[in-house]
């Protein structure tokens, strides 16, 4: 089969004249998760936000499924952003609104524009959205604004929102990277899950490589805006590491184990199950 | 003291280089700024040996004696609406309406001012440009200059009066508006973006939660603003108890003059301790 991504001599220059990205060219599987390191500044956020057009590139092709994403425009370009989730380092919910409301937020692309004025999402989007919520743990905090939420809550409703696509790939910047130890691990089994369970392709960059050694199936490392290593985690050794890190740096390991947030949403699990059983019950009478 | 970093090879620090006593710059800017006031000392021949504080004084007791019958109808065909008290209410709504109306132009012109709204094409780029130079001149013509002009068009009253307060609000509000809009986070802008919703969602998801605080905030300074300005468009014809406070004057009639200020005063004060309190309250 066809590779769900394929990125052919990707090239970067913002403005100001920085080459972020140099000729990057990689195929992604479909159901791989890819993790993506580098040093600050070597160009993965710009990778990442040059898939979905957030970032417009400067030459190459991003061919999504075979079709050319780099070429899209308009209403298709908006059409192709539905199949791709994304999730950010800084969460960015909408900080005075709902989880419900931000939830939601994720099925917009797909609506016509009345049920955005109207606030009228559609009993199937609600429906969704508590389903999505429930699978990250959070329902019982729906309709909590979204910045009274710890930061580890908040990445999970950025991934809930995410979910609300269905999409094919899911693209995360440092989705942890903001979050203690513990909940980084919390936050990365979630992707984990819609990787393995939801069979969503996933290319994440994380800041350490004990969580991309983890979580990945495979690695894929930048250096200065170009692709300095593309292989299994394992095959990381002491040389490729100080290759991409340059001969200063030092591995170091992040813990894994339950967490407080984990054993909490654990023992919560049931009671938000119920309660969205009960919820999707009285949406089904409607 | 520059000795010590001259003796230890080290850059001596601008502020110990200067003798503040012989600074041609220093001495050139307090020169310049008295040449400026002698200047305007001459050609503005300020003459104050026409004062006459006797009268002075007999007028500021007058002002204090007030005199209430203005605050009832002076004939048969008058109604409460042309009293002190019913023009001091009408006064208060000339503001309001005029902020009403800016608010409803500046708002969706505001979104063309924003730079974060319009940039990343050249068409929008443009019109952002346009925008901006527009609430530029709008707010550098003064209210008084607007109402002066718009009696022209709508003669002495009321509509000269709501469109020069109004159309000066426009280019404030306008600016006002569209410093909120730039000011928001553009992260939950984005990840919508990314979601695949068009522009239009984007702004309405994203960019309103963010700055319906500060419009409330700036809708309610400039309505304060606006009811302070109401009474002072009447000595130019734009209607309201400024016009009632200008005939009284001309009649020396300074007992009603005095209660006229005294309503003025406290209106506004009234005004801006309440739109103190709801900002404070939004913030
Ligand atoms: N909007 C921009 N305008 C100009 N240059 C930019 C812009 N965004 C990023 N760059 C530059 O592009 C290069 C790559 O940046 P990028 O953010 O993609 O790196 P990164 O690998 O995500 O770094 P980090 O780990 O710090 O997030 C850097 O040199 C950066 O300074
Ligand atoms: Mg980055």
């Amino acid at each position: 089969m066809a590779p769900i991504l394929r990125i052919e001599h990707l090239v970067k220059v913002y403005p100001t004249g920085t080459r972020a990205l140099d000729d990057v060219s990689l195929d992604v599987e479909r159901g791989e998760f890819v993790v993506l390191i580098g040093l600050s500044g070597s160009g993965k956020s710009t990778l990442l936000r040059c898939i979905n057009r957030l970032v417009e590139p400067t030459s190459g092709r991003i061919l999504l499924d075979g079709t050319d994403m780099a070429r899209a425009r308009g209403s298709e370009l908006r059409r192709m952003r539905r199949r791709i989730g994304m999730i950010f380092q800084q969460f960015n919910l909408v900080r005075r609104s709902s989880v419900f409301a931000n939830v939601l937020a994720g099925r917009l692309g797909s609506r016509p524009l009345w049920r955005t004025v109207a606030m009228r999402p559609t009993t199937e989007d609600v429906a969704l959205a508590f389903e999505n919520l429930g699978r990250v743990g959070i329902v019982g905090k729906a309709y909590s604004r979204a910045d009274a939420l710890s930061g580890g809550q908040q990445q999970r409703v950025g991934i809930a929102r995410a979910l609300m696509q269905r999409p094919d790939l899911m693209l995360a910047d440092e989705p942890v990277a903001s979050l203690d130890p513990a909940t980084s691990h919390s936050v990365m089994k979630y992707l984990e899950e819609i990787n393995r369970k939801d069979g969503i392709t996933v290319l994440c960059s994380l800041h350490f490589l004990s969580l991309a050694r983890r979580y990945g199936t495979r690695v894929i490392a930048l250096k200065d805006g170009r692709v300095a290593f593309d292989g299994k985690p394992v095959d990381i050794d002491e040389v490729r590491f100080k290759e991409i890190y340059g001969e200063d740096a030092v591995e170091v390991e992040i813990g894994v184990g339950p967490t407080a947030d984990e054993r909490a949403a654990a023992e919560s699990a049931d009671a938000t199950a119920a309660a969205m059983r009960a919820h999707l019950e009285t949406l089904d009478t409607h | 003291m520059a000795e010590y970093f001259t003796a230890r090879g080290l850059p001596v620090p601008r502020e110990l280089e200067r003798n503040i006593l012989t600074d041609w710059r220093r001495l050139g800017a307090i020169a310049a700024v008295l040449l400026v006031l002698f200047v305007g000392l001459r050609i503005t021949s300020i003459d104050t040996s026409r004062a006459n504080p006797e009268y002075a004084g007999s007028v500021l007791v007058q002002l204090l004696q007030w005199d209430f019958t203005i605050m009832s109808p002076q004939n048969e065909f008058e109604t409460f609406w042309e009293t002190a008290g019913g023009q001091m209410i009408v006064t208060i709504f000339l503001g309001i309406i005029a902020t009403a109306f800016s608010i409803v132009v500046a708002l969706p012109l505001s979104f063309l001012g924003a730079r974060n709204i319009m940039t990343g094409n050249p068409i929008t780029a443009a019109i952002y440009a346009v925008a901006r130079v527009v609430f530029t001149i709008v707010r550098s013509i003064d209210v008084l200059i607007v109402v002066i002009l718009a009696v022209i068009i709508f003669g002495l009253g009321n509509a000269a009066g709501v469109f020069g307060l109004a159309f000066h609000n426009i280019g404030v509000l306008g600016k006002l508006y569209s410093e909120a809009i730039e000011g928001i986070d553009p992260g939950p802008g984005e990840a919508i973006t990314a979601t695949g919703a068009n522009r239009f969602q984007v702004i309405w998801t994203a960019v309103l939660p963010q700055i319906v605080n500060p419009f409330i905030s700036f809708t309610i300074y400039r309505l304060d603003a606006n009811v302070r300005l109401a009474p002072i468009i009447g000595l130019v014809g734009g209607g309201g108890i400024g016009v009632l406070l200008f005939h009284t004057m001309n009649l020396l009639n300074y007992r009603q003059a005095g209660l006229i200020i005294f309503m003025i005063i406290l209106t506004v004060a009234v005004m801006d301790f309440i739109s103190a309190q709801i900002r404070r309250r939004l913030i």
